[in-house]
């Protein structure tokens, strides 16, 4: 039995809003799954139906077994859920909310202190428990909140978009602790995110979405190999019509599998990608296009939704160095 | 009882908030007693020849009361959507919690609030002068016929909240005090009202509320009259907790 499971779940929202249109989805237990998307394709209206809190138009999903829209009680028993923008209570401190919590999910009287006390000392908040969570920076309510989603043990976690907002040590962090819930205590995570590296670093297998559709899936290496190519990327001066006439001036060159352009810069995937930046420099010279920047790089989670979709993930994160650049 | 559980707990948070942020809800003791004063002070004298009536504080008493249960109760509604707006309340949501328990817990807490405050503003209006005919059990009921106004007010609140989401709107219930307080006997016994006010008066259920509270501190046990304010709570009551109960469906649906 899969720990979650979906067959053609669709959330339409009236007037004609399709969030969510068709997703299958089979995560056998003891897995990290990423979802991966762009903001708007669908994300957390797919986990609000798995979790419960919304209904979907049409499809079923269940989790551990248990129909979503049927047996959504028993439901949220089984899972943690930790959503986007932690929704926490500023004037409760940390320990009484973990307390509540507990309540909430009927653990047994005698053993919500351990529970919570072991929870803090997982999170790293023991100095800031008995502090209104007012007084938290964004880091530590999200771990507060990841705490939250397990006070009773549960062995499916939810987590969306867990490090959005978060600074590089911020997310390291909660990657740490996402790892080591999965190693340690075999939970199923579901996991939705925006950037690709958090999704190649800790998802066994990630769906790409895009407008509420999956458009890849598989593990994150062979998504990656899917492409069977390095990534050059040459932006040019002049924006998008330039980039056009420069895709169109690339077209026959020997050894690429795809040439694209994306608003003013032309992506080329291509075999051996160092031994081919000298000839598709020299083509686009010939064709009177300068160049202002040329990158190479490994294929990543992005170019596998790039040339699903024809656009990027919208993801703020930064790309890699240029090889060349025009300005210097 | 999971229900139960759920809602004491609910109820323990909400009133922890209460105690935390003591600056809000001094104001709905203070705001009532304030206009009690002023009120008894600028006609005290003149309301025996005015209209009969000699123990104006004792007349007052139950605006004050009923203004502070409508302050109290109003931010209830903010209380909400303020878990709405964080997020907070998708996270009860998702516990096991029965859903119930989620607007129990809340009016619960409402409820012990008001008896609360109410007890601190009856006693300081005993103190000005107003008497308690009824005696120590009078005081009691007068307290409890408080609380359980408070449950139907926070109806108003808390119905919006949830089928809003928006502070803004939540306050409504605020608004909708001066017309329910100040179309009641308030200032004067409906007798000597205008024809169309006393007809307003009559068709307002807060006028029975007042009327029956005031018989327990002016006159004693006036049974007609505690039923008739019982009654009137109920009806209210029905109609705001319907409402809400149909918006925390609509909203968890």
């Amino acid at each position: 039995m899969p720990a979650i499971f979906a067959e053609a779940l669709t959330k339409h929202f009236p007037p004609d809003i399709e969030a969510v249109n068709g997703i299958d989805l089979s995560i056998p237990e003891g897995q990290i799954f990423g979802f991966l998307g762009p903001n708007g394709s669908g994300k957390t209206t797919t986990v609000r139906m798995l979790t419960t809190l919304l209904r979907p138009t049409s499809g079923r999903a269940e989790v551990s077994g248990l129909d979503v829209a049927r047996d959504a009680a028993k439901v949220r028993k089984q899972i943690g859920v930790a959503l986007q923008e932690a929704g926490l209570d500023d004037i409760q401190t940390g320990r009484e909310l973990l307390h509540l919590q507990a309540r909430l999910y009927g653990v047994p009287s005698a053993r919500i202190k351990s529970r919570v006390d072991y929870l803090i000392g997982i999170v790293d908040l023991e100095d800031a428990a008995d502090r209104w969570v007012k007084t938290y920076s964004g880091g530590m309510k999200r771990r507060l909140d990841l705490a939250a989603a397990l006070v009773h043990e549960p062995k499916v976690v939810f987590l969306d978009e867990p490090t959005t907002g978060l600074d590089p040590i911020g997310r390291e962090v909660i990657w740490r602790y996402v790892k080591q819930l999965n190693e340690r205590e075999g939970v199923t995570i579901f996991l939705t995110t925006q950037y690709m590296e958090e999704a190649d670093r800790l998802a066994d297998d990630v769906a790409i979405l895009d407008r509420g559709r999956i458009v890849a899936e598989g593990s994150p290496q062979e998504l990656k190999a899917s492409i069977g190519a390095d990534v050059v990327t040459v932006r040019v001066p002049g924006g998008a019509g330039q980039a056009a006439r420069a895709e169109e001036a690339l077209r026959q060159l020997d050894g690429a599998t795809d040439i694209r352009s994306v608003e003013d810069s032309v992506v080329i995937y291509i075999k051996e990608g160092s031994a081919a930046i000298a000839g598709i420099v020299l083509r686009l010279s010939e064709a009177s296009i300068p160049v202002e920047e040329v990158t190479l790089a490994r294929p990543t989670l992005d170019d596998v939704f790039l040339q699903k979709t024809g656009h990027h993930i919208e993801s703020g994160e930064q790309p890699p160095l240029p090889v060349y650049s025009g300005k210097q | 009882m999971e229900t139960l559980h759920a809602t004491f707990y609910l109820m323990l948070r909400c009133l922890r908030e209460t105690i935390r942020q003591p600056a809000i809800e001094i104001g709905n003791i203070f705001i009532p007693l304030f206009f009690f004063f002023v009120t008894v002070g600028a006609i005290g004298q003149v309301t025996g020849r005015a209209f009969g009536v000699d123990n104006y504080e004792g007349f007052q008493l139950p605006i004050a009361i009923l203004q502070g249960v409508a302050a109290t109760c109003s931010s209830s509604g903010l209380g909400m959507t303020t878990d709405i707006e964080r997020g907070y309340f998708d996270k009860l949501m998702l516990s096991p919690a029965p859903r119930l328990a989620l607007v129990l817990g809340r009016l619960a807490a409402d409820a012990v609030r008001v008896m609360a405050f109410t007890t601190v503003i009856v006693a300081v209006g005993i103190i000005a002068g107003s008497g308690m005919e009824a005696g120590v059990l009078g005081f009691i009921a007068v307290i409890l016929i408080a609380g359980l106004f408070g449950l139907a007010y926070s109806g108003i609140g808390l119905s919006i909240a949830l089928r809003t989401g928006s502070a803004q709107a939540s306050q409504l219930g605020f608004l909708l005090f001066f017309p329910l307080i100040f179309i009641s006997p308030a200032l004067a016994p409906k007798e000597v009202f205008s024809g169309w006010l006393e007809f307003l008066a009559t068709i307002n259920p807060v006028t029975y509320v007042v009327e029956g509270t005031r018989s327990l501190i002016l006159e004693g046990w006036d049974w007609e009259a505690l039923a008739y304010a019982l009654l009137s709570i109920a009806g209210f009551a029905a109609v705001t907790l319907s409402l809400t109960l149909a918006a925390l469906r609509r909203r968890t649906a």
